[in-house]
């Protein structure tokens, strides 16, 4: 048989009119660290396009390979095929430089959290979003992925500031679909719709919470790892225990100690902190078991030991 | 007439246009990995040749107006305008009990199958992004849409309901609905053409063994049960999908395995069948050549898939209280002359006999091949579901002229 004839599609349009772009056919991660990456993951998942950013070439394989380890996982759990896991990879694309974000309707910031300090630093966050509205048209949207006051500052500087919005997925919690979005005070009623039906594109829930530390999820949790930590310093009950309560008792996914190694304690003193200084209740004080764990390095499963003991998968030993 | 079929999948666009009147296909292909990187339009053009399109195909809508576009353009086209085209016939996949038949499509329409969507989440959109598409590139053309279920709607209650709560057939619709109608429609009754039978008259199973697989007893010309229920993926073993299984196993893993209800899905679906017992491929021909190569599993899977194919053939005898014609079709049963061979081999009760060379050379063609003296006659018919739709889509769009 003879050999096919292989041409460019694009003069075989019906008309010469742009094509309609579906909103959210591609999407920026800045930073493709635990949460970025986690985001990216879910977005390849659900069919859509991802750019992601990171400083160097070698963060960038680190960030493939994270991503890779989490279809690997589903693929573990039998959530995903080897065929599907290729087509995800092959709709995910890396950089170090801002301008390959052009032409996405949507980029969300997650910068990594400081390795040492557990901060995230604002002045590096509103570098990266006025980096932003240099390459993105002015509808498109720019998201920071927050559970503190954050972005109304980080829109402040912007040209469009009505495009600022802040979701917070909980990406730690295995399975957990539901994201709280934050309008900051700028945020524009059209930029609320279009995240709202990003959600609903990603299969998430959502709930609209207003800028405050904490927003529900983290304040709630907060409050309930150091009502835990302050009964174990009661000698009332075990780690193991109180998770069992949570998970068998209530239904809880994980419990309160595996979610705060999950989460790394380092960042959970940060957030406590936050919280203490933003609502000045000694309620969100983090409790001295949380500190000493900290200033042990015990962070959780990341160190492979925080109120449990884990293995290099992330297994609990005991 | 000139009828353009589409067959809009969840990353994929099928066509075909025919001419009816003079029974020939004047250009056919498809758009794949539609949204994804690396789309392509495949066309074949009448001459036999094929053309590749690259680009980028972002949606439904997008993909139809380059394939219209291509059956229009001077050089690889068939047409030389779009008002050539009298109607588009489209496949949708689940009709639910609003549709025993194919029908003009009408905002109403359009609105039930809609309403369909609920149990059909994967399926329906595609086909209504492809009707709402047409509506937009060629308003003034009339559609119809053939339906995958409508062939079943015959299924009488005691073969279509399951045995649970009846409240929750009433709440979510929850029954068997069937799947391959058009096919099982379209062989059936080409199988009796070809054969000279009355279709109205004769006992007949069709077994469509294709990436998805299922099997209809028919009796004088109405589908009584079929293998695929609620969803496709009950019945018969397949590729990559389990067929029937114990239901306990999926809350025994979910408890074991800890997964819910989406992973359990992915597991049934996608992880089984052929291929998760074989654990090589989902593909028969993988599967024959790891045989020859004497791998065990691959030998056990085919050996399943065969075993399940032909009790099922017994339980539709049951259901039927007799067979006249067995009719295999879809890839699988058009092509793979040695399961037709083993499957035939155990139903000798029925008083089956094969005609061994007629099997053994019968490979995508219309064929008998039961012996002359066999008492239930057993024959091939390449399915073509893409001419039951222009069938279908010319009956109605005639009859809408005559009123």
């Amino acid at each position: 048989m003879s050999q096919p004839i292989i041409e460019p599609i694009e003069k075989y349009g019906l008309s010469k009119r742009s094509r309609r772009r579906t909103l959210f056919s591609k999407i920026g991660v800045v930073g493709c660290g635990n949460e970025g990456s986690a985001i990216a993951t879910i977005a390849l998942l659900n069919g859509i396009e991802v750019v992601f950013l990171e400083p160097t070439e070698e963060k960038i394989a680190n960030a493939f390979t994270r991503i890779e380890r989490k279809l690997n996982k589903r693929i573990q759990n039998w959530g995903l095929t080897e065929n599907e896991k290729k087509i995800a990879l092959s709709r995910v694309q890396g950089t170090t430089k801002y301008k390959d974000f052009t032409g996405c309707d949507f980029v969300i910031e997650a910068v990594r959290y400081d390795d040492q300090t557990g901060e995230r630093h604002v002045e590096e966050r509103k570098e990266v979003f006025l980096q932003l509205e240099k390459v993105l048209s002015p509808q498109a949207i720019i998201a920071s992925n927050v559970s503190t006051v954050v972005i109304t500052e980080l829109a402040s500087e912007l040209q469009y500031k009505e495009r600022c919005i802040g979701l917070h997925f909980l990406s730690n919690v295995p399975g957990s679909n539901i994201i709280e979005i934050v309008r900051g005070l700028y945020t524009s009623d059209e930029t609320y719709e279009k995240i709202c039906q990003f959600a609903r594109l990603i299969n998430h829930q959502y709930v609209a919470v207003a800028e405050s530390a904490g927003l529900v999820s983290i304040r709630l949790f907060l409050i309930e790892l150091n009502e835990a930590c302050e009964m174990l310093m009661e000698g009332i009950s075990n780690v193991e225990d109180i998770d069992k309560v949570l998970t068998v008792g209530f239904g809880h996914r994980l419990g309160v100690f595996r979610t705060a190694d999950q989460m790394g304690i380092e960042k959970i003193v940060k957030l406590m902190e936050n919280l203490y200084q933003e609502y000045g209740n000694q309620k969100y004080k983090p409790s001295p078991v949380l500190l000493r764990l900290s200033r042990a390095k015990h962070f959780g499963v990341k160190k492979g030991k925080g109120f449990y003991e884990y293995d290099e998968s992330g297994n609990i030993l005991k | 007439m000139k009828i353009l079929v589409l067959n809009c999948g969840s990353s994929s666009v099928k066509y075909r246009l025919l001419d009816l009147e003079n029974n020939k296909v004047l250009g056919s292909g498809g758009v794949e990995k539609i949204g994804m990187k690396g789309s392509f339009l495949k066309h074949i053009r009448q001459d036999h040749q094929t053309v590749i399109l690259e680009g980028e195909v972002l949606e439904h809508q997008t993909a139809i107006e380059y394939i219209l576009g291509v059956l229009t353009s001077a050089k690889h086209g068939c047409i030389k305008s779009l008002e050539e085209i009298d109607a588009v016939g489209h496949r949708v996949v689940h009709g639910a009990e609003k549709f025993n038949s194919s029908v003009l499509i009408t905002n109403e329409v359009i609105k039930k199958i809609e309403e369909c969507i609920d149990i059909a989440p994967l399926h329906n959109p595609p086909n209504l992004a492809g009707i709402s598409a047409i509506s937009e590139l060629l308003p003034t053309v009339p559609q119809v849409a053939v339906f995958d279920t409508a062939f079943h709607q015959t299924m009488p209650e005691y073969a279509f309901m399951y045995p649970i709560p009846y409240s929750l057939y009433t709440k979510y619709g929850i029954r068997r609905y069937g799947f391959h109608g058009t096919s099982h429609r379209y062989v059936s009754h080409r199988a009796c053409e070809f054969l000279n039978m009355d279709y109205n008259r004769t006992k007949i199973i069709t077994v469509h063994l294709g990436n998805g697989a299922s099997i209809t007893a028919i009796e004088n010309g109405k589908s009584i049960d079929t293998s695929m229920g609620f969803t496709p993926l009950e019945g018969l073993m397949m590729g990559t999908r389990s067929g029937d299984v114990d239901l306990g196993i999926a809350t025994f893993l979910m408890e074991k395995e800890m997964i819910g209800p989406s992973a359990l899905s992915t597991l049934f679906n996608k992880h089984s069948g052929v291929l998760g017992v074989s654990g090589i491929s989902s593909d028969m021909r993988d599967i024959e050549t790891a045989i020859a190569n004497g791998n065990e599993r691959a030998k056990l899977a085919l050996d399943m898939y065969e075993y399940r194919i032909k009790k099922y053939i017994g339980a539709y005898v049951a259901s039927l209280n007799g067979v006249d014609l067995i009719v295999f079709t879809g890839g699988v049963g058009e092509n793979q002359a040695s399961t037709r061979q083993k499957i035939m081999k155990g139903l000798t009760y029925l008083g089956v006999e094969i005609d061994e060379e007629a099997n053994a050379s019968a490979r995508g063609k219309e064929a008998l091949i039961s012996s002359a003296g066999s008492k239930v006659k057993v024959a091939v018919i390449p399915t073509d579901e893409e001419f039951m739709i222009a069938s279908d889509t010319m009956k109605i769009i005639e009859e809408m002229k005559k009123k």
